[in-house]
């Protein structure tokens, strides 16, 4: 009897699970499909607080020598300064790798390359260094990269009484112990004083990262200023190897090492199916960063050529040690077709052809390839010199005692870089202009602030269809997929 | 929310005045300032070089004289055809019929289009012959109303069809005279104003100059028009002798340069000239100019989002939507208006053609529709304009191009919701622009301006200075426009269909008198003016008796005529002008919203804003603040909607309108219900509530007073498994039906529950409830069990009466039941009566009418034979509070058992202990028993 006076339990669950059922099969669903950012987002732990467990070797604690702090950190963190060496935040220099134009394998780094803002870091470490990740990096003496002991944990990680002065060394007047004790995961700040002010000063490079991002606003970046998001929110890490290529200092670069607005958004994230249709041709960014350099303004354009004249210095538009600039703020990109990749990247001795521009990196991609999305860039225009009678760029000495922007002398300072270089220099000079692709992917905007139909699908709009390939607008002409 | 605006002056006359007053001391920078605003202007990519000719064909480089665009464009094009097949151009010339023909239904009309057609917000009236009074004579007409006249039709053609230019100047003939500035009848000679011809540069500029154009017109230069419409072109000057060509934009052959040629297709701003503004670029947007749609209904055509407005709007910040989705998603004005023999667009009617034929590839090839375009445009069907009613309905509409499948994800009824909603009901949720809400003729401004007040825009309380000063009021930054929701009106479509769609409603008072010839007409404005105003100012008899505050101004809320003595003295000073019969008249005018579509982001999506207490549906639009004493307004007859809604008057002497949609037989979820029926169904199941509480107590006193007796109980095996899982089953079916069902039925009282979810719980439930009954049916039928529910005829009454008096005294006294309950006799009379009534009665027509409910959007002519949803929602009510108290008895009279829960328990277990009668003792009659 007794299972049976439980019967009434199944009949019970039975009863439930008839009901359930069908309302479960015929409960609405909403259209959209699962679309969870957060979920991607890592969490941030309490970082341990060091100020009571860092302890220099002197006397009352402190440290006499940075040197002395990554040893300290090593005591704990034993494999950290070996992660950092094999990143190139250390290295400055890629694994070696073929490119088309060239017999031999090529680097690429700040270590061996050049750019069309400073040029180049090599022969003028002393102040480039100052956003190398050790210390000790003279021009005089080859860099042990092996030595432990010179990783500068400090830079990433102090949060109080630090910041850098000559050839990587902490500056005048840093406290390492208060610095040391201070440590923490990196923060926007730690990130932007190399990232926000490459290019020497604020803005300089990037156009889409400058020191308003350190504390942003959502109308500046809806990530960082509406969400709060620090860089290694996106930039995550692993052994101290930071995810995320810098296009303009590599040639190709795998997808699993680029940082992607998928990586936490889905392909096709918008309610409306036209815009969604857009994400096969056109990167997030296009529509979302409307503009860069949208509180302060980017340097446009570099004339090398006109440096050296005593006309009074305007740290916007002439410096006498630099030449004529051009800042802008809220820059409309230059878009083109991007698939990740480049093209071509300058390499020191690459022949040129001076009455053309020269890329110095070329964003590779186009319209037949199904891989390539329309992207946003800031081209900056440089005048910089180049060997007239080698055609190739040249690489200045400009820091340094006998360094152009002491002596105002073209000559000795591509003269000084012959033996650091080893790039001949003909003894004529002349200026050329060149190019260089600068991917907009920062201060990603509020979505009520992303473009709308009529800013490329327009009379006016911002696009040169043409050029991007199409046979004209695609609203009238078809897209790339159709067939029209 | 009220102010005193010209805006008609403003729409017609002094904007352009002062665009124009603008650009004559800005020359030609004017309209270079205009190309860095708007679109580049592009030279032609197609269009050929060609010469400007006169009337006369010549050359106007040659002859000096204003151009003519028949002569100029019939060169190519059949300008004969282009006129003819326009009603644009036509304004309803070719339907004139005789005043009071029109289906309008005023007294005064003589046609459908602007010519004939009066309208109280532009008030001036076209005067016919026989008139007493004249107000406008064709040329005034034309001066007065030109900023938004093509030409052709009625500026170059009389009543007959005879051209204006050959008609004989005459003082008596309304089509040849005016009154002019002294208030006398003048004769106006065409042939020397020249005729307005059809402006093609007008709609086929990309910057044509109506400013320029308007008044040349108001001059009464008519012949001047369409050259007026090329100042600032550098094809044209105008000089103190008059206007002067540039021969530097001719060619050595005569004709224009090629870079002076910018003919293109009409854009969005052609069109905005006239209609509704119209907006591109990024320039913050701000309404300047109240041009005619975007004044009656607060549409604006612009890509721009809201939220970038310049203006003060209301909550802003939110409105992240463009202004027209489909402006923003690049379609022009053309792409929907289009020229009806365009090839690009044309489709045969499939009404008209063969019914195996899909698409029919023949059409116009390009060459003869440049040669004949129609311009009649691809038209809608808007309640306001009434011109060439055979072509309503020619454009495609929403569901032309949308697909409405894709709601299917997550609107419940999909089908039914587009039968009766237009889809701009809940695709323009909101205008976010004032509209014109009311329009007071009955009194006049110091500039002779109606008392107009707007709708979606709040006013600073400056009205008194506004109306001394006659100031205009676009909305402008300093005002807090918050928009409005339109109010929702059946519309009548073409195609038969009736439909739900969005409208503002303009209201107008105005006076009308008998004539001399006994012709009913409107006051007119000189009329008007000298009952009201004496030297510049109010009369003294007048201020005194309507400036309440003595102040001695009049402002908005003073200038009404709300009490029959201020009626009276106006009326009196009006008779005294010689007019007779003087009386206010008042009219509602529907303006269909068709624009500002929003995407789904912002249309109606939430099922409560139709379906709960404050539904959108029955939402009240305010149709004046203020109105005339005792003056109901009617709304105008030559409309395709029905008007089935209430005016009713609010507490401040302003009037409401209120639809109704029980009077269109339109029943809502949520919203609609038969009170009587919620009141008595909710007496049933108190009632029955109340009555188990008094009996279930004097059982419990009862039993205080007299211990039970002590009855031989035994257990019986009363309940098989499938009878408890179909009786529970069915339980839970039906109890979380009503609940359902309440919340469906009264969603405000339950807010936390989601209406749609509970639509769907309810349907799947009922589905559950219908199986399982069926089944039981089933099991029932073949075990023979059914016979148990079938009342045995024999006795059954005074067995019904033996239990029914058991209930009323015997329970009391602790009588055994006098039915025994039996494994194959479970219930009593009384039970059988009842389950006989629930399960042949209550259950299958609360099926059927809920099945009839879920099918009005599946097979709803079958729905509405049984009087669709009106009829079947109610009834549905009503028996559902009647299972409810059903329940309620059923639960009670399960404690009447050996125990209070032997029932429940029995049901649950199976097994029931019951009292043993005497009379049937040893009769098991195949139970299965387990003694005690």
């Amino acid at each position: 009897m007794k299972n049976r006076k439980n019967l009434w339990i199944i009949g019970l669950l039975g009863i439930l699970l008839v009901i359930v059922t069908p309302l479960a099969v015929f409960w609405p669903r909403t259209a959209q499909a699962a679309d969870d950012p957060w979920a991607f987002v890592p969490q941030h732990p309490i970082h341990t607080d060091h100020s009571n467990i860092v302890q220099g070797p002197g006397e009352e604690g402190q440290f006499e020598t940075p040197q002395q702090v990554t040893k300290a950190c090593l005591e704990c963190h034993e494999d950290s300064a070996d992660e950092v060496m094999h990143t190139t935040h250390w290295t400055w220099e890629s694994q070696p790798f073929d490119v088309p134009w060239r017999d031999e394998p090529v680097t690429i780094g700040k270590a061996n390359q050049i750019n069309n803002f400073c040029i180049s870091a090599q022969g003028n470490q002393k102040s480039c260094t100052s956003c190398h990740v050790g210390y000790g990096w003279q021009e005089t003496e080859p860099y042990d990269f092996t030595a432990s002991e010179n990783v500068d944990c400090l830079v990433c990680h102090a949060q109080a009484g630090y910041f850098k002065g000559s050839y990587g060394n902490p500056g005048e007047g840093a406290d390492l112990l208060a610095a040391a004790r201070s440590v923490a995961s990196p923060t926007r700040e730690n990130c932007g004083n190399c990232h926000f002010d490459g290019g020497g000063g604020n803005g300089v490079k990037h156009g889409d990262l400058d020191e308003t991002l350190k504390y942003p606003t959502e109308q500046l970046d809806v990530h960082m200023g509406g969400l709060d998001f620090i860089c290694t929110d996106c930039h995550t890490t692993e052994a101290h190897a930071v995810k995320g290529r810098l296009v303009v200092d590599n040639y190709q670069i795998n997808p699993s090492e680029q940082v992607a607005c998928t990586d936490c958004h889905i392909e096709t994230p918008h309610d409306d199916e036209r815009i969604n249709s857009h994400t096969l041709s056109v990167a997030c960014q296009t529509c979302h960063i409307p503009e860069f350099a949208i509180k302060d303004p980017t340097k446009m354009t570099w004339d090398w050529s006109t440096a050296g004249q005593d006309i009074g210095d305007d740290h916007y538009t002439y410096l006498k040690i630099k030449g004529d600039f051009v800042y802008e703020n809220d820059v409309i990109p230059t878009y083109t077709w991007f698939n990740g990749n480049l093209d071509y990247r300058y390499l020191l001795g690459d022949k040129i052809d001076p009455s053309q521009p020269t890329m110095i990196n070329l964003p590779a991609g186009n319209i037949e390839d199904s891989n390539a999305k329309i992207f946003p860039f800031k081209v900056h225009v440089a005048k910089q010199p180049f060997d007239t009678v080698n055609n190739y760029l040249l690489a200045p000495i400009t820091s340094g005692t006998d360094g152009y922007w002491t002596n105002f002398d073209w000559d000795q300072a591509f003269q000084l870089a012959v033996p650091i270089t080893g790039l001949q220099y003909s003894g004529q000079y002349g200026f050329t202009e060149t190019w260089m692709y600068w991917p907009i992917t920062h201060m990603v905007q509020p979505k009520e602030n992303a473009l709308q139909c009529d800013a490329c699908h327009s009379d006016n709009g911002r696009f040169d269809w043409q050029a991007l390939g199409y046979p004209g607008d695609p609203i009238e002409w078809g897209g790339r997929f159709d067939n029209k | 929310m009220r102010t005193r605006k010209n805006l008609i002056a403003k729409l017609l006359i002094s904007g352009s005045l002062l665009t124009l007053l603008a650009a004559s001391a800005l020359g030609i920078q004017s309209a270079s300032a205009g190309e860095a605003a708007g679109p580049v202007e592009e030279i032609s990519p197609l269009h050929p070089t060609f010469a400007l000719l006169d009337e006369n064909g010549v050359n106007v480089l040659e002859s000096g004289e204003p151009v003519s665009t028949m002569q100029t464009c019939g060169q190519c094009h059949d300008a004969g055809f282009i006129t003819s097949h326009s009603f644009h151009s036509d304004l309803g010339l070719s339907e004139i019929t005789a005043a009071g023909e029109t289906q309008s239904g005023r007294a005064w009309d003589t046609g459908p289009g602007f010519f004939g057609k009066w309208n109280p917000l532009t008030y001036r009236y076209l005067s016919l012959a026989g008139d007493e009074r004249l107000d406008l004579g064709t040329p005034e007409w034309l001066m007065t109303y030109g900023a938004d006249i093509v030409g052709g039709g009625p500026a170059v053609s009389n009543r007959e069809g005879r051209p204006l230019s050959g008609l004989a100047p005459s003082r008596t003939n309304p089509e040849t005279s005016l009154v002019n500035e002294t208030g006398n009848l003048e004769a106006w000679s065409w042939s020397q104003s020249g005729t307005m011809e059809m402006d093609c540069f007008l709609c086929h500029l990309p910057q044509p100059n109506n400013a320029a154009r308007t008044a040349a017109i108001q001059a009464g230069d008519f012949r001047d028009a369409s050259t007026a419409t090329l100042a600032g072109s550098g094809l044209v000057e105008q000089t103190a002798e008059g206007w002067a060509w540039n021969a530097e934009a001719f060619g050595e052959n005569g004709e224009l340069k090629p870079e002076f040629v910018t003919i293109q297709d009409p854009a969005n701003e052609n069109c905005a000239q006239c209609h509704e503004m119209a907006h591109s670029g990024s320039d913050p947007l701000v309404i300047t100019e109240m041009t005619w749609q975007t004044a009656t209904t607060g549409q604006v055509i612009s890509s721009q989002r809201i939220s970038a407005s310049g203006m003060n709007l209301a909550d802003k910040a939110a409105a992240t939507r463009s202004w027209d989705v489909h402006a923003e998603r690049q379609l022009n004005c053309v792409d929907c208006h289009f020229s009806l023999n365009n090839p690009v667009h044309y489709t045969t009617d499939p009404e008209n053609s063969p019914s195996h034929l899909i698409y029919d590839p023949r059409r116009l090839d390009f060459g003869a529709y440049l040669e004949r375009p129609s311009h009649n445009f691809a038209r809608g069907q808007s309640a306001e304009d009434t011109v060439a009613p055979e072509l309503k309905g020619t454009m495609r509409r929403c569901e032309s191009c949308h697909d409405a499948s894709g709601h299917a994800s997550w609107l419940p009824y999909l089908d039914r919701h587009v039968a009766v909603l237009a889809c701009e009901t809940c695709h323009i949720p909101q205008l976010y622009a004032p509209a014109i809400q009311s329009n007071d003729w009955t009194v006049i401004t110091l500039d002779s301006q109606a008392n107009l007040a707007y709708r979606g825009i709040e006013l600073d309380d400056a009205g008194v200075e506004l109306a001394s000063t006659g100031g205009a009021v676009p909305p402008t930054v300093t005002n807090l426009v918050t928009g409005y929701q339109p109010v929702l009106l059946q519309r009548q479509n073409v195609d038969g269909e009736t439909l739900l769609a969005p409208y503002n409603l303009v209201t107008s008072f105005y006076w009308v008198y008998d004539d001399a010839n006994d012709n009913t007409r409107p006051v007119r404005l000189l009329d008007l003016e000298a009952a009201w105003l004496e030297n510049g100012g109010y009369a003294p008899e007048v201020l005194s008796a309507f400036d309440a505050n003595s102040d001695g101004f009049l402002s908005d809320s003073e200038l009404v005529l709300d009490t029959p003595a201020k009626q009276a003295l106006i009326a009196d000073r009006l008779q005294a002008l010689g007019l007779n019969n003087v009386r206010i008249a008042g009219e509602v005018q529907p303006y269909s919203i068709n624009h500002n579509v929003t995407n789904s982001d912002f249309a109606v999506s939430d099922c409560q804003t139709c379906h709960g207490k404050d539904s959108r549906l029955t939402q009240s639009i305010q149709l004046t603040d203020q109105a005339p004493a005792g003056v109901t307004p009617q709304f105008v007859k030559d409309t395709n909607v029905t008007i089935s809604g209430e005016i009713v008057q609010d507490e401040n002497g302003g009037l409401v309108y209120r639809p109704v949609p029980r009077n269109d037989s339109v029943y809502i979820f949520g919203n609609s219900r038969v009170n009587w029926i919620d009141w008595f169904g909710a007496m049933a199941f108190l009632g029955t509530l109340v009555g188990v509480g008094g009996h279930g107590t004097l059982r419990y006193i009862s039993s205080l007073r007299k211990p039970k007796r002590e009855a031989k109980v035994r257990k019986v095996y009363m309940y098989e498994a499938y009878e408890r899982f179909w009786h529970w089953l069915q339980t839970f079916s039906i109890v979380f039906l009503l609940f359902t069902g309440l919340i469906i039925h009264r969603p405000d009282i339950f807010g936390a529950f989601s209406f749609r979810y509970m639509v769907t719980i309810h349907n799947v439930l009922a589905a559950i409830l219908a199986v399982n009954a069926a089944l039981s049916l089933f099991w029932h039928s073949v075990s023979g069990e059914i016979q148990q529910y079938v009342p045995r005829p024999r006795g059954f009454f005074d067995d019904a009466i033996l239990q029914a008096r058991y209930y009323i005294r015997g329970i009391f006294k602790h009588e055994p039941h006098p039915f025994q309950k039996m494994r194959d006799r479970k219930l009593n009379p009384l039970q059988q009566a009842t389950y006989f009534g629930l399960l042949n009665v209550l259950l299958p027509l609360q099926g059927i009418t809920g099945i009839l409910m879920w099918g009005v959007q599946r097979w709803p002519e079958i729905s509405n034979l049984f009087g669709g949803l009106p009829v079947l929602a109610p009834i549905h009510s009503l028996f559902a509070w009647l299972f409810g108290a059903f329940i309620v008895g059923h639960v009670y009279l399960t404690t009447t058992g050996a125990t209070p829960l032997e029932g429940i328990n029995a049901m649950v277990t199976g097994w029931e202990e019951i009292e043993e009668h005497e009379e049937h003792a040893g009769e098991t009659s195949g139970e299965e028993t387990q003694e005690n």
